[in-house]
């Protein structure tokens, strides 16, 4: 009984403090850009309590942007596994999903999912800030039914 | 007994302090919000953010020395809990004794330490960076903040924080007397909490987070909670040096003046943080003792003058 509303307060929190850290795996940019809109006035996360961490052991959510390259591969294995759990996965944008223009390049793994466990995948190319916004409450109410990677 | 308990537990102490810390993060996150033209965060996002962190798991780099790195958090957070018990809320204080406000500066400075040696214990670059620049802005900011704490002081003829509080009663709020000063200390405040344009110990896009960048879980909601409850108690303090208020009217007419003057020094500290840039840590340095230590010194002059 007790740990059950505890799990609930703690889903609660999870859900509305959701600490963002975006991380280019190898992609052109583009989408990097439409996440640094989220911050601005006109779109402004804050006030779903969604902020920008740049230190992966206070992020929850890691946004990657972009097709996993061959250099990035071991970089990016090593900041999901430097985040605390209960932690999240989104891949931003197509190259993010599957690889975009950049499938069958030489030095092009594949999506995200090559490498992590991805919760979430917001295509677009570039992906719009209202598609992460919406992607970002998705992600909210996937936590508040329970699901959890890592 | 009981009621040493309740000070300690409730009114001026833990309970309280804890909603202020949280009240405060919010008003300012959302003064700043606004200043920014932003809609900013729901009333209960402290709240949430604070919880989070507790349901996080706690991770430190191999290396790094688990048990230093979970005492210092609770050692800076006992510190500014018992400087906020000696402090005057509305004129209420049941601790006071002479010479508090030296240790009031005294255990408001633990936090700074403790930040400091956070960053060494964990052993990231960017930690030890952000630890050696909190002492080095710690050594820029608070001979002014002490200059500036000392005029009314002086001024009152006592180093208790009630006394104080009872003579501008008499005089009239010596912020009229010194607004230097409360200048002085406004900014030696802003460096004491690491605020906007004196945020190099944690400035975002130079060292991640400063001395915090390997702590999660327990350990950084801990040091965020120091962290409100150390600029509510410092908010608190400057009100009861500067400000003051008539006493003996009626406590609710007191919480109201005391509740307009906290909302006050919260609206400056937002405004202050989004009007300016961050400084660098050489600017600082020489802001502080070329400019605001002469001046503090020309202040406190004026003040022991004025008070002969």
């Amino acid at each position: 009984m007790f740990e059950k509303m505890l799990n609930r307060t703690y889903r609660w929190a999870q859900k509305n403090s959701l600490w963002v850290l975006p991380f280019n795996t190898g992609g052109c940019n583009g989408c990097d850009i439409e996440i640094l809109d989220l911050l601005t006035p006109r779109y402004d996360v804050e006030r779903m309590g969604i902020l920008a961490e740049a230190s992966p052991r206070h992020a929850d959510v890691l946004l990657c942007t972009g097709p996993v390259t061959y250099q990035t591969r071991d970089a990016i294995w090593q900041i999901y596994s430097q985040m605390p759990s209960p932690k999240w996965v989104v891949a931003v944008g197509s190259c993010g999903a599957t690889g975009g223009v950049f499938t069958g390049s030489d030095t092009v793994l594949g999506g995200v999912d090559k490498v992590l466990p991805v919760d979430l995948y917001i295509p677009g190319c570039p992906v719009r800030p209202e598609a992460i916004i919406a992607g970002l409450i998705k992600l909210q109410e996937k936590i508040v039914k329970g699901a959890e990677n890592g | 007994m009981f009621e040493g308990l309740f000070y300690l537990f409730v009114f001026p102490g833990l309970a309280f302090q804890v909603f202020c810390g949280l009240a405060f993060e919010w008003v300012d996150r959302k003064l700043l919000a606004r200043f920014q033209r932003r809609v900013g965060p729901q009333w209960y996002q402290p709240l949430a953010d604070l919880i989070k962190l507790f349901s996080k798991e706690d991770l430190l780099p191999t290396g790094a020395s688990g048990w230093v790195a979970t005492i210092l958090p609770l050692i800076s957070l006992a510190a500014v809990l018992t400087a906020g018990l000696y402090i005057p809320v509305a004129g209420f204080t049941p601790f006071s004794f002479e010479g508090d406000l030296i240790v009031i500066v005294f255990l408001m400075g633990i936090p700074t330490l403790a930040y400091y040696l956070a960053g060494m214990t964990s052993v990231g670059i960017y930690s030890i960076l952000g630890g050696a620049r909190s002492l080095l802005q710690y050594f820029s900011y608070e001979v002014p903040l002490l200059l500036a704490f000392s005029g009314p002081a002086i001024l009152s003829g006592s180093w208790s924080v009630a006394e104080i509080l009872k003579s501008q009663a008499e005089l009239g709020p010596f912020i009229l007397f010194q607004p230097v000063g409360f200048c002085l200390a406004i900014a030696g405040l802003i460096g004491k909490l690491k605020r906007d344009p004196l945020d190099i110990p944690k400035a975002k896009s130079e060292v991640v987070a400063g001395s915090l960048t390997e702590f999660s879980g327990g350990k950084l909601a801990f040091w965020h909670l120091t962290m409100d409850i150390q600029a509510i108690v410092g908010i608190f303090l400057l009100i009861n040096l500067f400000f003051g208020m008539p006493l003996g009217i009626s406590p609710w007419i007191n919480t109201l003046i005391f509740s307009g003057e906290v909302l006050l020094v919260i609206f400056i500290l937002s405004a202050s943080s989004s009007i300016f840039a961050r400084l660098r840590i050489d600017q600082l340095a020489s802001l502080g003792w070329r400019i605001l230590v002469p001046v503090g010194i020309i202040q406190l002059l004026f003040v022991i003058l004025m008070g002969v």
